[in-house]
């Protein structure tokens, strides 16, 4: 075959479905089915590969490192949990989208300050960002319920049909997936989008990216911002599966964790998010009630591992051996 | 000054070494338990453990730095991020294996408790041995830094690795012998500080943004400037939890958010460095 | 005297006491296919980025087509139709050489910030991209990335990026540097196949591939203009060849 043309096409093609990414909804639904006790926790599995997918876009694809990702995904938590209690709000949907736009805002206004800076200091100033915010919940106990958070919430009828199930979450799982797809694909048409090129672009060399010409400051912001809103997003869907919020969703063990998870599942890679999520969380639920701390121990090692000899996480390593299969199949 | 101790020692990785080091807190742990090993179940005195932490956690960091951190000196941020993070859960989890969960308390020697008046005002003796022992790491290390030739060569092999290598400085054993140094000041910290900051399985995560913050503030890999930057902190910190019982620490956050955006250098660090 | 495409008037940098051009007074002619040359550290690489903005001047003005640029940052400069490639690759190196071409014409076309439309689907920009791909004989590379090339194609890409913003001046420092001496005719036959209407500045220190391609040379000896002329001038001026070219010829 034509290599030139092979390229071309297949550079063309690339944001086309293939049939395995109906996989992991088949398996969504299927688990619905299959584990009708486990949906408690497969709903909040769900609400972290939406939170791990709002890090991918930045951390992935723009190739911001932060370490305050939480920042957001508390924000929409609060948004929707202080809508709720003291505004009497609690109408699931629009709820949802006051988180995202809250969330939105604060991540274009740190956005437009912090992403002057990159490396070192830009780590700090998320990791301070994140820790001002946690701060300052933690102060306003009259509106954020400081220390204790916001318990006891409860909330409306999604689409003012179907009840939140506290006792078996069934509602909140569908609902929750939902809105995990529609956020899937509007970061899948971003990362294959343009924009989302030009994003790779500043990922893989900053330097050429300004002598090209690009707005580099300004996509970063908006991909900020966009994550950002989508942080949020799982973060209001986080209070309204659970019924309440606290200061564990602004805390630093919440944002390193989502990093583990994202790194873990591969990054830049849109399913890596999936994979990590499923792993994590699957082991930890296992794992982590019954011996904490080899489950600590665990993921150390796992993490030195990964950053010393699979910096593509799980999804990279089944790249590395489809392609070794792929050779062995040609050759 | 606790603080410093311990920061000053992340700066010197960090800074001079340009290794974003997040498992720091980790070998201040490491030689905090190691101190009250020594001094509940061995018998040693407590100068003597201090001086065992150093040289053990030193010791050890040296054989991480050699087979681990050395493969990560050109890596990204975020790998750098990954695996000490990493390594900091495989410290927590191994001394929760190996001593269990609950905190340590250190058994000062009777010399160190009690107050000492100083003629103006009557002082908890731990504290101003603290004070001066401090004192001394930093004339220490500022006359190491930039008055011998080690320093200046460490400096230099900081400043542009490549020239460094070919004027003859070995920068890998310089930068292994940076490193030691700078954990074994943190073993050091951790020791001396957990009588103020206590002392659990959670320590290293717990005051990770505190280091962090400390060193980011003062400027990376300035001895004297970490110094007054923990000073600062140290004493903003206490002066606004008194006045503000509640949310002293957002201040803090905001200022030194303010702080790294006007200048990224640091508070003391050089311009345009 | 007729405007030229790009144009210094007494332009001059100093970092401190150390100056690294001074009064610099230049002319790219449009069409022009003109070399910079000089030993190292006579402040090549600097007046490309004075001219790029990438660095700002401490005196003087660049123009373009008699128009001041001076204060524009570089991204309003690369609109504006200058183009620049690195003495050391920056490439999208975790990318394939197409991705990699496609950035900066997406970028030309105003495209960059499109979110909704997938790159793919932009069959203008990678027909462009896959013009200039063929263009610099990188048509077997297209879908490698940029890691798995020898060193040699990785120049070929990098000057294809800059082609890709489709340049009035073009700005080539060292081009061909590092590219296997068998190879260097594919750059010299991409620059010849260039439009004419293209300003090229070349800096290079190979001085088979300059006199083989510049109908003009200047001569930058520490941050200053030292001689300028036709080829066969240079070559003949006694102190230039003295000076740098002499140790290049014998060598």
């Amino acid at each position: 075959m034509d290599a030139p043309q092979t390229a071309a096409g297949r550079f063309a093609r690339r944001h086309r479905f293939r049939w395995w990414e109906l996989l992991p909804w088949i398996a969504a639904v299927a688990a619905f089915f299959a584990f009708p006790t486990y949906l408690a926790f497969g709903t909040q599995l769900l609400i972290t590969i939406l939170f791990a997918l709002s890090l991918d876009l930045v951390l992935g694809y723009a190739g911001i490192v932060t370490l305050g990702h939480a920042a957001f995904f508390g924000a929409g938590a609060y948004t929707v949990g202080m809508l709720a209690s003291h505004l009497g709000w609690n109408e699931p949907l629009s709820g949802l989208l006051a988180a995202a736009v809250v969330a939105g805002l604060i991540g274009l206004v740190s956005g437009l300050v912090l992403l002057r800076t990159h490396g070192l200091t830009l780590l700090m100033l998320t990791l301070c960002t994140m820790a001002l915010l946690e701060q300052a919940a933690n102060m306003g106990a009259h509106w954020t319920g400081g220390f204790d958070g916001i318990p006891g919430l409860s909330f409306g009828k999604i689409l003012g049909l179907f009840s939140f199930d506290v006792l078996y979450f069934r509602s909140q799982y569908l609902y929750v997936l939902v809105v995990l797809l529609l956020c899937f694909l509007v970061v899948r048409t971003l990362v294959y989008s343009s924009f989302g090129q030009s994003l790779t672009g500043v990922r893989e060399n900053l330097l050429r990216m300004h002598a090209v010409g690009a707005p580099v400051r300004a996509r970063l912001v908006i991909a900020y911002t966009i994550s950002a809103a989508l942080a949020g997003v799982a973060g209001g869907l986080f209070t309204q599966a659970t019924g309440y919020v606290n200061l564990s969703a602004l805390s630093l063990e919440r944002a390193a964790g989502l990093l583990i998870i994202l790194i873990l599942g591969g990054y830049g890679r849109l399913y890596g998010a999936f994979v990590g999520a499923v792993a994590y969380m699957v082991l930890e639920h296992v794992l982590a009630k019954a011996y904490p701390t080899a489950w600590q121990l665990g993921i150390g090692v796992t993490l030195v591992m990964v950053a010393l000899y699979a910096r593509n996480g799980i999804i990279g390593i089944g790249e590395a051996l489809m392609r070794r299969l792929r050779g062995a199949n040609t050759a | 000054m606790v603080l410093f101790i311990v920061s000053v020692g992340l700066s010197v990785t960090m800074g001079l070494m340009g290794f974003v080091n997040l498992a720091h807190g980790g070998f201040a742990m490491l030689g905090g338990y190691l101190i009250v090993l020594a001094t509940k179940h061995w018998g040693l005195s407590f100068v003597a453990a201090l001086a065992l932490a150093f040289f053990a956690i030193a010791a050890f960091s040296v054989v991480l730095e050699r087979l681990l951190y050395s493969r990560l000196y050109r890596a990204q941020e975020l790998d750098q991020v990954l695996f000490t993070i990493g390594l900091v859960f495989i410290m927590t989890a191994a001394v929760t294996l190996g001593v269990g969960p609950e905190t340590q308390v250190i058994r000062l020697p009777d010399w160190l408790r009690g107050q000492t008046n100083l003629g103006f005002m009557t002082y908890r003796t731990y504290s101003l041995a603290l004070i001066v022992v401090g004192t001394l790491i930093m004339l220490g290390l500022w006359l190491g830094f930039e008055r011998t030739r080690y320093g200046a060569r460490i400096r230099a092999a900081v400043d542009n690795r490549r020239m460094a290598q070919s004027m003859g400085v070995d920068v890998g054993r310089l930068f292994t012998v940076a490193f030691a140094l700078g954990s074994g000041l943190a073993a050091l910290g951790g020791g001396l500080g957990a009588e103020i900051l206590g002392l659990d399985p959670n320590y290293p995560l717990r005051y990770l943004v505190y280091f962090l913050i400390v060193v980011a503030v003062g400027g990376l890999g300035k001895v004297s400037g970490v110094f007054f930057a923990a000073l600062l902190i140290g004493v903003l910190d206490f002066v606004l939890k008194i006045y503000f019982p509640k949310g002293g620490t957002i201040f803090i956050y905001a200022l030194t958010l303010i702080l790294l955006l006007a200048r990224p250098q640091g508070l003391f660090g050089k311009k345009g460095a | 005297m007729s405007t030229a495409r790009l144009e210094t008037k007494g332009l001059s940098k100093n970092f401190g006491a150390l100056e690294v051009a001074r009064e610099v007074n230049f002319r790219l002619e449009a069409g022009a296919r003109h070399a910079l040359i000089g030993p190292n550290g006579a402040g090549k690489t600097t007046f490309i980025n004075l001219l790029t903005g990438a660095l700002a001047p401490s005196k003087g003005k660049v123009l373009l087509e008699g128009e001041d640029l001076t204060g524009l940052p570089q991204a309003r400069r690369v609109k504006r139709g200058i183009a620049r490639t690195f003495q050391i690759n920056q490439l999208f190196r975790g990318l394939t050489v197409l991705e990699n071409v496609c950035i900066p014409v997406f970028e030309r076309m105003g495209l960059g910030g499109g979110m909704l439309r997938a790159a793919g689907r932009r069959a203008e920009v990678l027909a462009e991209a896959m013009r200039l791909i063929e263009m610099l004989k990188l048509g077997e590379d297209a879908g490698r990335r940029i890691v798995e090339l020898p060193y040699g194609r990785q120049r070929l890409v990098e000057i294809a990026i800059a082609l890709g913003l489709a340049p009035r001046v073009l700005l080539l420092d060292e081009p061909a540097a590092g590219i296997p001496s068998a190879e260097t005719h594919i750059l010299l036959d991409a620059i010849a196949s260039l439009p004419r209407d293209i300003a090229v500045l070349i800096i290079e220190h190979d001085m088979e591939v300059v006199f083989r391609f510049a109908e003009r040379i200047t001569v930058l000896v520490n941050g200053a203009v030292y001689a300028e002329g036709a080829p066969q001038q240079i070559a003949a001026n006694r102190e230039v060849r003295a000076v740098y070219l002499g140790n290049a010829l014998d060598a």
